[in-house]
């Protein structure tokens, strides 16, 4: 029998059951939603847990909210559904951008956006748009909710902000209003394929002037990061082609990539910088 | 372990089956059902050999414990796709194509093209593309492939008219 075969699974059919089960340390299991991190980690012989608890499926996590300012997106809201979500297009277009990225069809089909949030992955694809709205994380536990801001939650690598008896109910998202998004992922193929860096922005121009820049970048620090030093230089200017030059350089300067398997040092401080260009050209 | 007793509408028909909530669905189609036609190769998620359609979406079965489908849910595997009109259409249509070599993907893609065409019965080559791109093959190049999707779909156009 597999090691996955011997987990004593929990299926949960409320919220308030599942946070039940998570208050209790006797009864609190490692949480499942669409598997598609936690079942190839199994695969490969990361040590499976005792218990489980299964949030696939549960109503009150999976629904999408627009409202008058922001977007509430549940936590168990799959890749596949955000996609197909009209609305959100127009609110928070990188994040359906950065959703129409992860893996291929059958990735997004299973994978969810409390999965890639939670599993806290340098290079999970939905972080740096998700950072670019200075949107919030919504934690619940039997104690109640709070809220948590997006650019406080991933605390260190693979780190959340998050208590072992909270679960992530979903993301609050200021929509984008006037501002332009841009989302964009540099991989060795379009699909399957993780990223060597990425850039999500969410920018706006009045009258020629960058009124607000918010630039955030995947894979290129043990966390998703905002570029605070190079939206601080853009902002209250004119946006010129000198301007895009000078934003380019100051990118390559204050990011500190690694290198690993996926690409060099190197190749992500350089194409940090072009990801910039590429965002501020697009305005 | 906690077993679990699940009835799902398997290719049409209703099966009920008792099996660890781990259990990967891949070994409950293969071993406990006998329907070998969903494939395993990297049993991680990249390749799609083992993708079957749960609910109409295409999920690879690999990475999905059987727990967490409940009662009701309908799962189409390559099995039942063959026994549908469209299903024989785009398999008809791989073979005319050449777009089969070794043959151990296919399951997978035929899966695949046939979640594509229920939802879009005229794609363009980017959206077949799109569709595809979890559904790995190192014989053929793809190209073949690609040309058997459209093949498929200009027949089936025809024949809803
Ligand atoms: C073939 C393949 C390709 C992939 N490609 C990409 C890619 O291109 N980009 C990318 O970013 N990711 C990719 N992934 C990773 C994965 O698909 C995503 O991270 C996905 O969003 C995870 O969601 P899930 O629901 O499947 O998470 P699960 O595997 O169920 O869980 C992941 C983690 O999140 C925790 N968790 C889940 N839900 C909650 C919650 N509500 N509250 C608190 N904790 C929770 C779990 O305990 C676990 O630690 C890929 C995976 C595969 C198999």
């Amino acid at each position: 029998m597999k090691n996955i075969e011997k987990i004593a699974f929990q299926f949960p059919t409320t919220l308030a059951a599942a946070l039940r089960l998570q208050a209790n340390e006797k009864t609190r299991g490692k949480l499942l939603a669409g598997g598609t991190d936690l079942m190839v980690q199994w695969a490969s012989g990361v040590p499976t847990p005792e218990r489980v608890t299964s949030l696939w499926n549960l109503p009150e996590i999976s629904a999408i909210r627009v409202l008058a300012d922001h977007v509430e997106i549940g936590a168990g809201v799959t890749h596949a559904f955000l996609v197909d979500c009209q609305p959100l297009r127009t609110h928070v277009p990188a994040l359906v951008a950065a959703a129409g990225t992860v893996g291929a069809k059958q990735i997004q089909a299973r994978g969810t956006l409390g999965g890639n949030v939670a599993n806290a992955s340098p290079a999970g694809d939905t972080a740096p748009a998700l950072l670019v709205t200075d949107g919030t994380v919504v934690l619940a536990s039997q104690a109640g909710e709070r809220e948590v801001s997006l650019s406080q939650f991933w605390t260190g690598y693979r780190q959340i902000a998050a208590r072992p008896d909270e679960i992530i109910v979903a993301f609050r998202l200021p929509k984008r209003g006037k501002a332009r998004e841009r989302f964009r992922k540099i991989g060795t193929r379009r699909a399957q394929a993780i990223s060597k860096v990425m850039a999500a922005s969410r920018i706006r121009v009045e009258k020629g002037v960058i009124v607000s820049a918010a630039i955030a970048l995947g894979s290129v620090a043990p966390t998703p990061v905002r570029l605070t030093q190079v939206e601080q230089f853009l902002a209250g200017k004119k946006l010129t082609p000198a301007l895009i030059a000078e934003a380019e350089k100051l990118a390559q300067t204050t990011v500190q990539p690694i290198a690993d398997i996926r690409s060099t040092a190197e190749y992500r401080r350089w194409a940090s910088g072009r990801l910039v260009r590429d965002a501020l050209e697009h305005l | 372990m906690s077993n679990v007793t699940r009835t799902w509408k398997l290719n049409g028909k209703s099966v009920t089956v008792r099996a660890p909530a781990g259990r990967r669905l891949l070994d409950v189609l293969r071993d406990d059902l006998g329907l070998t036609g969903s494939k395993e190769s990297c049993g991680e998620g990249e390749c799609g050999a083992c993708t079957v359609l749960v609910d109409d979406e295409p999920m690879v079965s690999c990475l999905i414990p059987v727990g967490q489908l409940p009662n009701g849910t309908e799962i189409l595997t390559i099995e039942g796709i063959a026994r549908k009109a469209a299903g024989r259409v785009i398999q008809q249509a791989y073979i005319e194509c050449g777009a089969v070599q070794c043959g151990f993907c296919i399951p997978g893609m035929v899966v695949s093209s046939y979640a594509l065409l229920q939802r879009n019965p005229k794609p363009s080559t980017r959206a077949i593309r799109d569709a595809l791109a979890g559904n790995l093959c190192r014989c053929t190049g793809y190209a073949k492939i690609i040309q058997a999707v459209k093949l498929a779909a200009t027949r089936l156009a025809k024949r809803t008219r």
